[in-house]
């Protein structure tokens, strides 16, 4: 499979899309929304604690081809995924594999921040609870502190764990948001545009965040801030009209882009 | 043609004028709006003053106060308070006996009509009291008695002593009895007993609506029991589970369809199926909360899918992303935040069905019943039935009592829709 002839999509890639220590692995993956083609055979590799960003001009794909990794496309009737993708070797897509245990494994953060109408405790122990995570009470409340602090959001919520997610700001809501996702552990967390609906300093809180996590997770960050990818991200993908353009190490894609699509994005002509 | 482009100072004189348009528009607009409200207000407000102003005498009787003499001997010949020796005994004479003693009828013919003064539930009331309390045995005590329903219509004015003797329903004789009873104080009017302990009766003195009332209750709890569940899971299985297809399709617009669909429809339904087919009994309240059920669900079904439909996708993404499976998705965070609109929905359809007639007539629920059902499979009717059939007597005080009942129908829903209200209002999140 890793044999580079096999691949048609790197006739368009260009770059390095293989990772060394590869987690999760997308191999021509097509999306489809009814007849419509959202993303068009692309293959890369996403490393084990690696923060790669993915970035491109609206419509291009990348929150589709984001969606694919925990299989949050399968919520939409219309929406049908052809080719690979794999964690450790497994193929998500099998008929085998429950789609339940994928999404423990796999985390992800919405664009708006969307905390469940109850409390801040409850939103984090949400997901423990319904995994059985907790053996009881205590080791609950432990799993809670621990999200909210590794989140950043202990300190300032700590003494009203019992107010409702909802009154926070939306900074902090998405904070929750994280510490609600990786309250049941998973492996990887996939963001999708996680900052677009905050003020620059909930950002810079959040990026701080990201830069944290990455050395416990693989993230996948999708993002409109080109300035936000450079900060977060090792790697950088270029997708364009749902093929992936370029992929590489971040600096290098915002100094020496190869593919004259990309220079033209990350020089302002696109976009 | 001045097409050139105009300046600012041009452009807000322009506004400027427009403003004073736009604004009388608004106002206008303003001015409708309170005129239709204004009217509606006044509708309702004309409705209740008449219901009311018209239907509360129906809670109100005459009755005639007699000094009793209860003689064991006679009332209770047996001795053991059972009901067939109060049968046995002659409740109905001492009342009699007591009341001519003081009226005085002279000849069989005058002592006969003197008779029906008071109401035929004598001896039942009597009978009842001698029950609760044995100790009045061999006291002497006075009773009211419910005046027979020609007399409390005379009473209230509806009959007129102007009337030529042929022509009135009572005589000059019972009017002088009454002139007499009145004199010594006797006759008064006061809250009745029967309006609202009473079930049907022939006799509109003594009718009351509690039958239909708990035929009424037990009806809606089968109604509810059974729309409820099976709407709010059809409506979650449509809106949640079921891909879209041909088939969900269909199966929507005709729900859609049999929401419009005109209820005596379902009585006639209701009829053929669990009556003719599955040989249920006629008449009680299980088959009628059944073929309410049948009535409501297009209505709890569309309004739990709206509710379904207005939970935001946002909480449903987030529950799926975290590794929700469906099921947990749909009872932790679609069903709570749905139910203050299925609730709505449901009371609504309720309502409906509290007020529903047409379709209990066809499977029987019209029957004349003296009992208080009381059981789901004990004949009974509903209070809407109830005041169709008394709209419908002859005898003038049923038409108090069709008001009364028309009264407590209409608190009934009043307070089905504040407990809607309630709910609503208690289970909404404002977070």
């Amino acid at each position: 499979m890793n044999n580079r002839n096999d691949l048609k999509s790197l006739e368009l890639t260009v770059g390095d899309v293989f990772s060394k220590n590869a987690r999760l692995k997308a191999r021509n993956v097509n999306v489809f929304y009814g007849n419509n083609k959202a993303i068009d055979n692309v293959t890369i590799d996403i490393g084990s604690k690696e923060v790669i960003s993915f970035i491109g001009p609206s419509g291009c794909g990348k929150s589709t081809f984001l969606r694919c990794f925990n299989r949050m496309n399968d919520t939409i009737d219309s929406c049908v995924v052809q080719g690979e993708i794999t964690i450790d070797d497994e193929n998500i897509y099998d008929k085998k594999i429950d789609v339940v245990p994928l999404r423990a494994r796999i985390g992800m953060v919405f664009q708006k921040p969307n905390p469940f109408p109850k409390s801040i405790y409850d939103n984090v122990a949400y997901g423990p609870r319904i995994h059985g995570l907790s053996e009881n009470k205590e080791h609950l409340d432990v799993i809670v502190e621990e999200s909210l602090k590794r989140a950043g959001l202990w300190q300032e919520v700590s003494d009203r764990l019992q107010s409702p997610g909802t009154g926070l700001s939306g900074g902090q809501q998405q904070r929750l948001c994280i510490a609600r996702a990786i309250a049941v552990s998973p492996e990887v967390i996939l963001m999708d545009e996680p900052c677009s609906a905050l003020d620059p300093i909930a950002t810079a809180k959040i990026e701080d965040l990201i830069h944290e996590l990455g050395n416990d997770y693989s993230i996948v960050i999708v993002t409109h801030s080109m300035q936000q990818a450079a900060r977060v991200s090792k790697r950088t993908a270029y997708f364009h009209l749902g093929k992936l353009i370029e992929v590489g190490k971040t600096k290098e894609i915002f100094t020496r882009p190869q593919h004259h699509q990309t220079e033209a994005y990350i020089s302002g002509k696109i976009g | 043609m001045n097409n050139k482009i105009i300046t600012p100072l041009e452009a807000s004189n322009k506004v400027k004028k427009s403003i004073a348009k736009r604004r009388a528009k608004d106002n206008r607009l303003k001015l409708y709006g309170r005129v239709a409200i204004s009217l509606a207000v006044c509708f309702l407000l004309i409705l209740f003053y008449s219901i009311f102003s018209k239907g509360y005498s129906g809670f109100f009787q005459y009755y005639v106060t007699l000094d009793i003499n209860f003689d064991r001997e006679r009332i209770d010949p047996k001795g053991d308070l059972s009901d067939n020796s109060l049968f046995d005994g002659e409740a109905s004479k001492i009342v009699n006996e007591s009341l001519f003693s003081i009226i005085q009828p002279q000849g069989r013919k005058a002592k006969k009509q003197a008779k029906k003064i008071v109401s035929s539930g004598k001896d039942v009331r009597i009978a009842k009291m001698v029950k609760n309390d044995p100790s009045l045995f061999g006291t002497t005590t006075k009773v009211k008695f419910a005046l027979d329903d020609d007399i409390d219509s005379f009473l209230r004015g509806y009959i007129k002593r102007e009337t030529p003797e042929s022509e009135r329903r009572i005589s000059n004789k019972i009017i002088e009895y009454i002139d007499k009873l009145n004199e010594e104080g006797r006759i008064s009017y006061e809250f009745s007993d029967y309006i609202l302990s009473g079930s049907a009766s022939g006799n509109p003195e003594m009718a009351g609506i509690k039958g239909a009332f708990i035929g009424s209750m037990l009806t809606l709890s089968v109604c509810l029991l059974i729309a409820f569940p099976l709407g709010v899971a059809t409506a979650i299985y449509l809106e949640e589970v079921a891909k879209k297809n041909k088939i969900t399709e269909f199966i929507e617009v005709n729900i859609n369809n049999l929401a419009a669909v005109p209820s005596v429809v379902f009585g006639i339904m209701g009829l053929a199926i669990f009556i003719s087919i599955f040989g249920m009994p006629r008449s009680i309240p299980l088959v009628g909360g059944m073929v309410l059920a049948l009535m409501t669900l297009p209505t709890i079904i569309i309004s739990s899918r709206a509710a379904i439909r207005a939970v935001p996708p946002s909480v449903r993404d987030a529950a799926y992303g975290i590794g929700a499976s469906k099921l947990q998705v749909i009872f932790h965070h679609v069903i709570p935040l749905a139910m203050p609109g299925m609730l709505t929905g449901t009371i609504i359809g309720m309502a409906q069905a509290l007020g529903e007639t047409a379709p209990l007539l066809m499977i029987g629920m019209v029957a004349f019943i003296v009992d208080v059902p009381n059981s789901i499979v004990d004949p009974g009717t509903v209070l809407p039935v109830q005041i169709f059939m008394w709209a419908d007597f002859a005898e003038r005080m049923f038409i108090q009592k069709t008001s009364a009942a028309i009264i407590v129908l209409l608190g009934f829903l009043i307070s089905m829709n504040a407990l809607a209200v309630y709910l609503r209002k208690k289970l909404e999140r404002r977070w």
